[in-house]
Order: C-alpha cells, then structure tokens, then sequence
C-alpha cells in the first residue's frame, strides 16, 4: 500500500518536474514528431502523402520509443548520478523498484501521449487509418518500450558521465532512427545491407509495431521477433541490475 | 568508558582510491546524545568517512557500525536510512521542483505525515515553500536538505559541511537548530572546516589531517591542552610587575606596552594585575585579553591554518 502511494507521488513529480514544468521538453517531446510527420510526409509522399504517412506514422513513434530509453531513462539516470540526485533518493527508505518504475511509466506514458498526438494528426491530415486490435498494438509498443528502456538503463548504469551518457543516446538514437525502417524504408537500401538492418532489435520493434498497427497483422505473426526483444530486455535488464550504481 | 553502546563505532576504518588514501585507519566512538565533530581542512577525509558512516561509500578495510548496524550489509542498510537523517554536501534536488512540493514527496518516501509547515518553519523556509529549487539560493537549499533530514524524526543525524553557503541567518538557524537536536537526545556527526562551528556547536572534536585523527577532546579540553597561554596585554604608564605577578607567566615590555604570557588560569593573572596597578596608583589603559582558543590549538595540532575562507562569511 505504502509502495503504491510511493508509485503514485514519483510518478506524478516525475510528470511535473521533468516535464510539464520543462517548456524544451514539451517542445521536442510532442511538437517535434508532429513536424517530422508533416514534413516527411509531404516532402517524400510525392502523390501518395496517404502511403508514405501510413508509414512514417509507426516509424516515428517507433523512433521516439528509441529516445524514450535511450534518452528519457538512460541518459536521464547518468544526469541524476552526476547531479546526485540519485545518492539523496537511496538514503531513504525509497523502495528502488519503485524509482526505477516510476520513471518507466512516467516514459511509457509520455509515449502514449506522443503515438495518439501522430495518430491523430495522421488521421485528420493524410487520412491514416490504425486498423489494429488495440490491445495488439498496445503489447507490441509496451514490449518495444521495455526493450529499450532496459538497453537504455545499461548506458545509465555503465555510463559515468551526463556528456558520455547523452553522447552514446544520441551516438545511438539518431543512426538507428535512419537504419531501422523508422523513417527510411530499409528495401532501398542494397539487399545485403537491409538483411543485416533486419537483425537490429529496432527495426524488428518498428516492423512488427507497423505491421500490428497499421496493417492489421496478428501478433503471431512476429512470434519470432517478439521473443528476440523479450531476449534484449532480459539482457539489458540483467546487465543494469548487475552495474547500476546509486552513487 | 560509557557502559552504553555507542551509537556510531568505526574501527580502523581505511579508504583508498586507487593510490590515493582517503582514509588511513580512523578509529572513533560516539556516545549516544553526543554531537560529534569532524575537524579539517577540504580533503582531510571527513566527508569520505561521513559518507562511508551512511552507507554511500564501502570502506576499503575496517568496520563501521551506526546503531549496531552494518551499512555495507544490504539487510542492515535498510533499517538504517530510517535511523539516520542526513544533510549531505552539495545535495542537488531537481530544478524545476518546489520546496513544499519536495518535503511531501519526502514524507512519502518515509510514510511520515507531512510535517512541511513545521519543517519549513524551523529551517526559516516558511514563506519560500512555493519557490523552486533552482531559484533558492544556496543557504536555502542547505536548510531544505536539513528539513529533509529531519524529516523522519531521525536518532542519528549527519550533517556534512551543513553551513557551506550559509549566510549570517542561515549559520543562525542551523546551530538553533543543532541545539534543539541535542537537547532532544539525538546524536550528531557533523564535519565541518570552520572552527568556530565546531567550537560552539560540538561536544567532541575529532581533527582530522590527511585521513587520519591527530587529536581527539571536548572542544575546552582541546584548548586547553594545545590553545597555548593567554596573553594579557595593557599600556600602563610607570608600571612595573613585582615578584608575585612575575611568577603568573613571561613578561616583555615595549615602551609602556606590557604583555605577560599566563601560563595557567588567565582570569587571576587579571584581578592580580589590577590590584596591583591600583596598589602602586598606575592607571590601566586599552587592556586586551587574549584567550587561547580552537583555532590556535588546531594550528599547534596540525601546523595549518583553516579559516582563510572564513573573512567574506563572517
């Protein structure tokens, strides 16, 4: 009961702290996507903006689940290390789930928010239909996030330094945006490059979100994929849980 | 020796960073009810064995134990973050969070009731609750890392340079503050480079010089061992000391400037100089008392100065 309403406190100050109070986080968190859709989609779409939004659609959320752990938890922990923020949280009795859960949901919702903006933008603008199961859509994203919310926490738990940590975030966010099916459809790449761009556990994520998603696919469909994610995430789970240091 | 059991014992306590020795064998006890200080410059190694006390550091070699409890024992860390309260140096809270806002979500952390007003109150903090953290000054972020250290009622508190950026009011309130603590019964450990602090402030005084303890005492017993002689030093024209007065200690004489170094209580030296003057009819002008005091004793100690920092605070 107590660990709930710990849950609950963290939860909402993360919200208020970290963001509704940071205007550049706002920004870059909810208006950015919206430009990149609108700019890619007209810029690439040539006559079909309709099939080229169908496609960024997923593809920037998916990109933004990429941030969302690489940036929004794992830099995000380097900085409270280095701010020591984090050595004034352990000396309380603070369960350290409950920290570490908090900052995921507060993520996860933020993602949420941020895929129903560009679908909604998506829909009144170039007519994009999400024709998923909801409840499909909302496993592959909540799995995506997961994974790379627990290959971010590496970076926050190996990382000494805020600058090393938002170098490696970015080092990672932006070349995997452009490589994994988020914003480039990866069969114009050459045939023995996309096979092996096949292999990123992101652009396994971004493919099944957007076949889920967008065309209807059953899950089942990615069975194969969705357990090499789960894999990612037990490993990057491991891994931090192993090197996370408080101080 | 107390027959209680301490309520902080470290043994032999080492810490090293590769090379370099943080920490070289400490050995310390505090009594329950004490307030314990750590004497010494930056880099002396007080912080290091404050924060190896609270569990943030692992000790090299040596043990530590804070109310019978292990802090590198996963199990025994747990029981003491609600034992201890602590002010740590530096502590940075998020920017973007308000005072008030931080003393809740505090309370939560320990299923406290929220005492804010109070806690805000005590710190001087009451009319600042509202305001951001990035907007505080550093005093005022000191005394809101002090509320928060006081607020689960702890019996143990560590205070790690708890004046550092304090103004005049701010070093006001925080040894108000210690007082009260200590007239509640808790515990204090505080480390701290000034010593009028730790003069005023503690019961004990540990000075710490390049990670080990050089002297340990009651801040009058410190003084009165290492402070030196008094000096009483007047201008009394046709003044000479007679025999009785010239057994109180050394006598030099600069033009009718006299000064006797006392060896022993200065306060008799005094009346018998006065009697003395009156007896032979010599007015006594610009009369100076110098007691020995923390920081002579400190510099007989160590052979170092402290206080260089000190002038733009006072």
């Amino acid at each position: 009961m107590n660990a709930l309403r710990m849950l609950a406190a963290q939860i909402r100050v993360n919200f208020v702290w970290y963001f509704w109070r940071d205007s550049e986080m706002v920004f870059w968190s909810l208006a950015i996507p919206v430009f990149f859709l609108l700019v890619f989609s007209f810029a690439l779409g040539g006559g079909s903006t309709m099939r080229t939004s169908t496609f960024l659609v997923p593809g920037i959320i998916g990109a933004q689940v990429l941030s969302s752990g690489f940036w929004g938890v794992g830099a995000m922990l380097a900085t409270f290390r280095e701010k020591r923020v984090l050595r004034r949280v352990y000396l309380t009795p603070l369960p350290s789930w409950v920290f570490f859960a908090a900052l995921v949901i507060y993520r996860m919702s933020l993602l949420a928010l941020q895929a129903t903006i560009l679908a909604i933008v998506g829909g009144l603008v170039f007519h994009v239909h999400v024709t998923g199961n909801p409840f499909s859509i909302a496993f592959i994203l909540v799995l995506g996030a997961a994974t790379f919310v627990a290959l971010g926490t590496v970076i926050g738990a190996v990382v000494r330094s805020t600058e090393s940590a938002n170098n490696i975030a970015s080092v990672l966010t932006v070349p995997l945006s452009f490589l994994s099916d988020a914003y480039i459809p990866i069969d114009r790449f050459p045939h023995a490059i996309s096979g092996l761009l096949r292999l990123l556990p992101s652009t396994q994520f971004i493919d099944a979100f957007r076949g889920i998603a967008m065309y209807g696919e059953p899950v089942t469909h990615y069975v194969g994929w969705i357990l090499l994610l789960c894999g990612w995430t037990i490993v990057g789970t491991s891994v931090s849980a192993r090197y996370f240091r408080w101080v | 020796m107390s027959t209680i059991a301490p309520a902080i014992s470290v043994h032999d306590l080492v810490k090293s960073y590769g090379t370099v020795v943080a920490v070289d064998g400490l050995s310390f006890d505090v009594a329950p009810g004490t307030i314990f200080g750590l004497l010494g410059r930056n880099g002396a190694g007080k912080t290091t064995t404050l924060e190896t006390c609270i569990g943030l550091t692992k000790p090299t070699s040596g043990t530590v134990r804070i109310a019978g409890l292990d802090p590198t024992r996963r199990s025994d860390f747990d029981k003491l973050r609600r034992v201890i309260g602590v002010q740590l140096q530096a502590t940075s809270l998020p920017e973007k969070a308000r005072a008030g806002e931080i003393l809740d979500l505090y309370a939560v952390y320990y299923s406290v009731s929220p005492r804010t007003q109070e806690l805000a109150a005590r710190v001087g903090l009451e009319d600042k609750l509202d305001r951001f953290v990035g907007k505080m000054s550093g005093g005022e972020q000191q005394r809101l890392a002090l509320a928060i250290a006081l607020l689960h009622d702890p019996a143990i508190v560590f205070l790690d340079e708890p004046t550092a950026g304090m103004d005049a009011l701010g070093r006001r309130i925080l040894c108000a503050e210690v007082e009260r603590l200590k007239a509640e019964g808790k515990t204090l450990v505080l480390t701290t480079h000034y010593i009028e602090e730790a003069e005023r402030l503690c019961d004990e005084i540990c000075i710490v010089q390049a990670g080990k303890i050089v002297a340990r005492d009651s801040p009058t017993k410190l003084v009165e061992r290492y402070g030196g002689d008094a000096c009483i030093d007047f201008l009394a024209r046709g003044f000479s000391p007679d025999s009785a007065l010239e057994a109180f200690g050394a006598w030099t004489r600069i033009g009718e400037r006299w000064s006797v170094r006392v060896h022993g209580e200065a306060g008799r030296a005094l009346a018998a100089i006065v009697t003395h003057a009156t007896e032979i009819g010599v007015d006594i002008d610009d009369l100076d008392l110098q007691r020995p005091n923390l920081e002579t004793a400190f510099l007989a100690i160590t052979g170092e100065l402290l206080d260089e920092e000190r002038a733009s605070a006072a």
